[in-house]
């Protein structure tokens, strides 16, 4: 068994930032992470981090405020207020780590235009602005000497007397389950794109954090708000940056018309995700794509700009497509990219079970409401990530270690070793999840109508049944990955059934979520938080107000 | 048009420490990658085969494998450009690292050669209430080698390490370069005399495996060599290393051309006779063979011209 | 088919006995050889590390003079090949302000490049220029029963992008492509495009001989008679080092080193003395037996 003040599950932007916080603060912090910090899928973000800096003449309210019409008014303007707030300091902090931000003529750091927002105001690395940030935190937390576990996966969440007490988890490469005590829990463990497919999210965002908590009772919110990014790759699904429009990218159907002028006159292209997305698939719907795309065209921006702020984008483009953008329009169509839902927390990170915190896209504070701007989800992640850190050391401080004891881990590995001891039956994981994949994205997409949800339904109610049959092949116990799939799919099963009950109690259209049967935002009856809790038998629906502070609901027009 | 191709996979099973090769056939659409393969043979095939692999688009660094002899990523390697001609496509796990399994490697000594350069910023004096001011043009140029996902295929190609386990390597000496070239980082001259050491930057063969493997264009071994430059530059001149590279500008500056009798002798020093009683051997053995370099070395003709590129061409710098 | 001819440092300084080979066979190939007068050395990537547009000025200057010809340049070394294949590449790719800097420093010796020139190793002249139906066919003493390892230089082999390997696929077997011509048989290794450890031969030998050992005994236990390299570089160290190598590993390795133009030499009928194979530390009198040539 392990001892630590705060034990972080993730080890992406969000945890590494609550790593050093909590450090700083004076905690003994460990992180753990099923890969290697560098690994995480923070590494995925693009275009750039937002923050309204007074001193480039930009308001944070300004920004607020985009984030909060960019939410479709769901999002809790007091947790927006504190984001956007601190969005100049965590920038320059960032920059003092080390982050290299692109700079302007007068060697500041630089900015460029990005979705749903007024103002120039995201701040980027190029392309990588997501693996840059990345990098410098885990070069930061090396410096301060964290302890990092990486390659551990957590299995489940240990509560006693009603408060987070640790967690179980399993050393991939010796397959050994270990019990980890801490006085508190920061789950940061991202986002839950594999449930869908396709998804631009990586192998690994399968939903295991939102999983976690939820199977120990803490409250999901807003599940049903699942962000398509307007410009995924053809075929292989990748994701092309905001960034791309941001620098000037046009959008063009098949007929070569720039057809967002007909959806949003003023911010064309830069209109916010969920807008781009449903235009887009509208187009699609109507007959005016090729191939099940429409393009993204880069040409007239020039060589310069293409390879000084789009670079990785012409590879991926080149790599994966076979296009040079320089010279081809690029294929694209919407595609499964963000949950802007997830653990229900304050501020400070806190879930309702004491000592239990989440930050990042796992949890929902709510920042994002009903549709998350580009840029905001890295700001969300270090702001959000540092508060979390600093509310679990404090907490540290102030209470003393449960009673655990190393029998906690008994039943993981009866849960392992039943999943071991299955002879084959035809099925694998592989298919279940295929199948769930592609259920959510048929009838949890851009468009939803309530037969189509309960289709998807019914169909996660029969995966489950089959997951409960499931062989693994592998029977080893090192570095078992066919194990760790099995054990994911489980979480993303959870995921999967949360989002579609979300999604058919929310009856109306707001953000992300667009149903054919509820066309209408219903500000009357829905101006509020889905909240989905486990019980015994099954699940219950409850409902929390949005906060407002200074931003009353209006008309949402880009 | 989907097409048929064959994998021969390297395989290692930790349980009962053996090592064989295994074909997986399958079929493919024609914009696979290695790595959709491997996934595919994974999922579909085969559960037992381990490799790591996470993001799909060569930005995680998780899938440097070697494919047909060489590192690279498994994702942004085409199937198409390897199995034409019905060709075997070769896969095993990255070299120079122990194997955990199949394709999985021990990444431990990697990660402990990073953490040795202390990669972090180390500023000086208080912190700038704002922004530290710097040139774009240097931004982005370091960005360029912040571009690097540690993926360690570098590392797995690296030939030094191949004879030497000690030699810090092209992922480790690139990021030591990101920090010496941040005009915000203060720690420099430290950061240089800890690389010119044993296992530093002068052990580095220049062999171009690093910058061929590289699969972001990081170019690792050109970062080695311009933290050889900036090390002679700070004044760290007198390893054989720094000596070689002076006395080859020398000798090239002079005579337009090299001389291998006075290169050693100005790589070790005239009076270093341990060093030249070591070479004596091999000099004994090329001069019964009729082996040696002309003793009285004669420049090319109008080796004067030379001369005056390079004093034009230092001054410049 | 006519070259201006670039020996390289090596061939004309440590290691001699590779210059009248390369000569005499390039003879016997066909191709007429015009020596450059007043080249200088390519930079061999050491003098790169310190100032590399020094080094493009310097291969440029080395381009305008076989320009000034009328003549592409042949090189028989490897490295000397990379190097002045990495520059040709930066001087036509950096833009014309880039090569308009330098030729105004070459232009107070009335020199220009104009970027037509560039430079190709022996290797890539026969399998692309000669053509291996022709070197076949003057072979006169095939070298059945000898097998041969084939050993690139890493000069010549990377990075890809600066050889054009996309359009000549060719090259990156030709090596073995010349050794199955001349009647051997190909010791497929894997070193064989690794590093021969020379230039760290002066700053860490006891990397440098490792590196000698683990290429010369893999090729031999493999069954190789023979390592033939297009470098004189590698020449230098796999052969005047091997002894070292052996001691190092408490082996006799034992295995001869030709220089491409030896090898080709041999198999077309030339004097093994002519070709300087009994100059070479590792002796080669085993080989030429095994052939059944007096040595």
């Amino acid at each position: 068994m392990f001892d630590y003040d705060v034990l972080i599950i993730g080890a992406g932007l969000a945890g590494m930032r609550a790593a050093l916080s909590a450090h700083q603060r004076g905690a003994d912090v460990a992180v753990m992470s099923k890969v290697h910090p560098v690994r995480s899928h923070s590494n995925a973000a693009q275009g750039g981090v937002n923050a309204a800096l007074t001193d480039r003449g930009d308001q944070w309210e300004e920004h607020a405020f985009d984030t909060v019409k960019g939410s479709d008014y769901l999002g809790d303007q007091d947790a927006i207020e504190v984001m956007c707030r601190e969005a100049g300091q965590e920038i320059i902090s960032l920059e003092h780590m080390g982050v290299i931000f692109n700079r302007d003529e007068s060697g500041r750091l630089g900015t460029r235009a990005f979705g749903g927002q007024r103002q120039a105001r995201t701040f980027f690395v190029a392309d990588f602005t997501g693996q840059a940030m990345l990098h410098v935190l885990y070069e930061q937390i090396m410096k301060a000497g964290v302890h990092v576990y990486d390659e551990w996966f957590v299995t489940s969440l240990i509560i006693e007397d009603g408060e987070c007490a640790g967690a179980v988890a399993m050393e991939i490469r010796s397959g050994k389950l270990h019990v980890i005590r801490a006085k508190a829990v920061i789950i940061a463990a991202g986002g839950l794109g594999r449930v869908y497919e396709p998804s631009t999210n990586a192998l690994i965002c399968t939903g295991d954090g939102i999983s976690l908590a939820y199977r120990v009772g803490a409250p999901l919110m807003d599940m049903e708000m699942v962000q398509y990014h307007p410009t995924t790759l053809k075929g292989s699904g990748v994701l092309i940056t905001e960034g791309a429009r941001g620098e000037g990218a046009y959008l063009l159907n098949a007929k070569g018309e720039r057809f967002m002028e007909r959806y949003a006159p003023n911010m064309m292209e830069l209109a916010s995700r969920d807008v781009v997305s449903r235009s887009e698939q509208t187009e699609l719907n109507e007959g005016r794509g090729i191939d099940g795309c429409v393009l993204l065209d880069c040409r007239h921006l020039g060589e310069k700009v293409i390879k000084e702020r789009l670079l990785q984008i012409m590879e991926i483009a080149a790599d994966f497509a076979d296009i040079d953008i320089m010279k081809q329009p690029i294929p694209i169509r919407p595609g499964m990219h963000y949950q802007m839902g997830g653990i229900k927390t304050d501020v400070n990170g806190a879930t309702p079970i004491p000592g239990l915190y989440a930050a990042g896209e796992c949890a929902c504070v709510s920042v994002h409401g009903g549709n998350r701007l580009g840029a905001n989800s890295l700001l969300d992640t270090v702001i959000f990530g540092r508060r979390s850190g600093e509310a679990a050391a404090e907490r540290a401080h102030q209470v003393s270690h449960r009673n655990v004891v190393d029998s906690y881990s008994l039943r993981d590995e009866e849960t392992i070793k039943s999943l071991l001891s299955r002879e084959g039956n035809g099925d694998s994981v592989a298919h279940i999840r295929l199948e769930m994949g592609k259920a959510m994205d048929q009838h949890l997409g851009v468009f939803r109508n309530s037969e189509g949800m309960e289709t998807a339904l019914n169909q996660i109610e029969q995966l489950k049944e089959r997951y409960r049959k499931v062989p693994v092949q592998d029977k080893g116990k090192v570095f078992n990955t066919d194990l760790i799939f099995a054990l994911e799919l489980g979480f993303m099963l959870d995921c999967a059934e949360a989002i579609v009950v979300s999604a058919l109690e929310r009856k109306e259209s707001r953000g992300a979520q667009s149903r054919l049967d509820y066309p209408k935002r219903d500000d009357a009856n829905w101006l509020k938080h889905t909240l989905l809790t486990k019980t015994d038998g099954g699940h219950k629906i409850g409902y929390l107000p949005v906060v407002f502070t200074q931003w009353p609901p209006t008309e949402r027009k880009y | 048009m989907t097409l048929q191709t064959t994998l021969r996979v390297s395989r290692f099973n930790p349980e009962e420490q053996r090592s064989y090769w295994q074909e997986y056939t399958l079929d493919v659409e024609p914009q696979y990658t290695v790595l959709d393969a491997l996934i595919k043979i994974r999922e579909y095939e085969d559960g037992s085969l381990g490799l790591r692999c996470s993001c799909r688009s060569s930005i995680c660094g998780s899938c440097a494998i070697r494919i047909n002899g060489h590192a690279t990523l498994a994702c942004k390697t085409k199937l198409r450009s390897l199995a034409s001609g019905g060709r075997h496509v070769t896969v095993e796990p990255l070299g120079n690292l122990p194997i955990i399994k199949d394709l999985v490697v021990d990444m431990t000594s990697h990660w402990n050669k990073v953490m040795a350069v202390k990669p972090w910023l180390q500023p000086q004096g208080p912190e700038p209430e704002h922004e530290y001011i710097a040139p774009n043009e240097t931004m982005l140029h370091l960005a360029g080698v912040m571009s690097c996902i540690m993926c360690g295929a570098c590392v797995g190609d690296c030939t030094v390490l191949q004879v030497d386990p000690n030699f810090l390597g092209p992922a480790a000496l690139a990021k030591a370069y990101r920090f010496v070239g941040d005009p915000r980082d203060a720690a420099g001259k430290e950061r240089l005399k800890a690389l010119n050491r044993y296992g530093g930057i002068w052990d580095c063969t220049r062999c171009y495996e690093c910058v061929q493997a590289c699969p972001k264009g990081v170019a690792p071994m050109e970062r080695i060599m311009a933290l050889r430059d900036k090390a002679i530059e700070v004044g760290f001149d007198n390893t054989y290393g720094a000596r070689h590279t002076i006395a080859f500008g020398e000798i090239l500056e002079h005579a337009g051309r090299l001389d291998e009798l006075r290169l050693p002798i100005k790589t070790f020093g005239m009076f270093n006779f341990i060093q030249m009683l070591q070479l004596l051997p091999v000099g004994l053995r090329a001069l019964m063979r009729g082996k040696m370099p002309p003793v009285f070395h004669k420049p090319i003709p109008k080796a004067e011209n030379v001369r005056r590129i390079f004093k034009k061409m230092e001054s410049k710098r | 088919m006519k070259y201006a001819f670039f020996p390289g440092c090596v061939s004309r300084g440590g290691c001699p006995e590779l210059y009248p080979a390369a000569l005499e066979v390039s003879k016997r190939l066909g191709i007429e050889l015009e020596e450059m007068v007043g080249a200088s050395c390519t930079g061999a990537g050491v003098l790169q590390e310190k100032n590399q547009k020094l080094g493009d000025t310097l291969n440029a200057r080395n381009f305008a003079l076989a320009e000034k010809a009328g003549l592409p340049i042949m090189t028989i070394c490897s490295t000397c090949q990379g190097v002045m294949s990495q520059a040709y590449k930066r001087l036509q790719d950096e833009g014309p302000a880039y090569l308009a800097e330098i030729n105004s420093v070459l232009a107070e010796e009335g020199l220009e490049y104009k970027g037509t020139s560039e430079a190709k190793h022996l290797l890539w002249i026969i399998v692309e220029d000669v053509g291996i139906e022709k070197l076949r066919a003057l072979v006169v003493r095939p070298l059945k029963g000898l097998k041969v390892a084939p050993f690139y230089g890493c000069y010549i082999v990377r990075p890809t992008k600066s050889l054009d390997f996309e359009e000549h696929p060719e090259r990156q077997t030709s090596l073995e492509t010349v050794i199955d011509a001349l009647g051997a048989e190909v010791v497929d290794f894997p070193g064989k495009t690794r590093c021969c450890g020379f230039p760290i031969l002066t700053i860490n030998e006891r990397n440098s001989v490792s590196m000698v050992a683990n290429h010369t005994s893999d090729a031999k236990s493999l069954g190789a008679d023979a390592m033939v390299t297009p470098c004189p570089l590698c020449h230098l160290n796999l052969d005047g080092y091997q002894p070292k190598a052996s001691a190092m590993r408490h082996t006799k390795i034992d295995l001869p080193i030709l220089h491409l133009p030896q090898l080709v030499g041999l198999a077309i009928g030339l004097d093994p003395k002519a070709l300087g194979l009994s100059r070479h530390i590792i002796p080669t009198t085993r080989i030429l037996s095994k052939i059944a040539v007096p040595a």
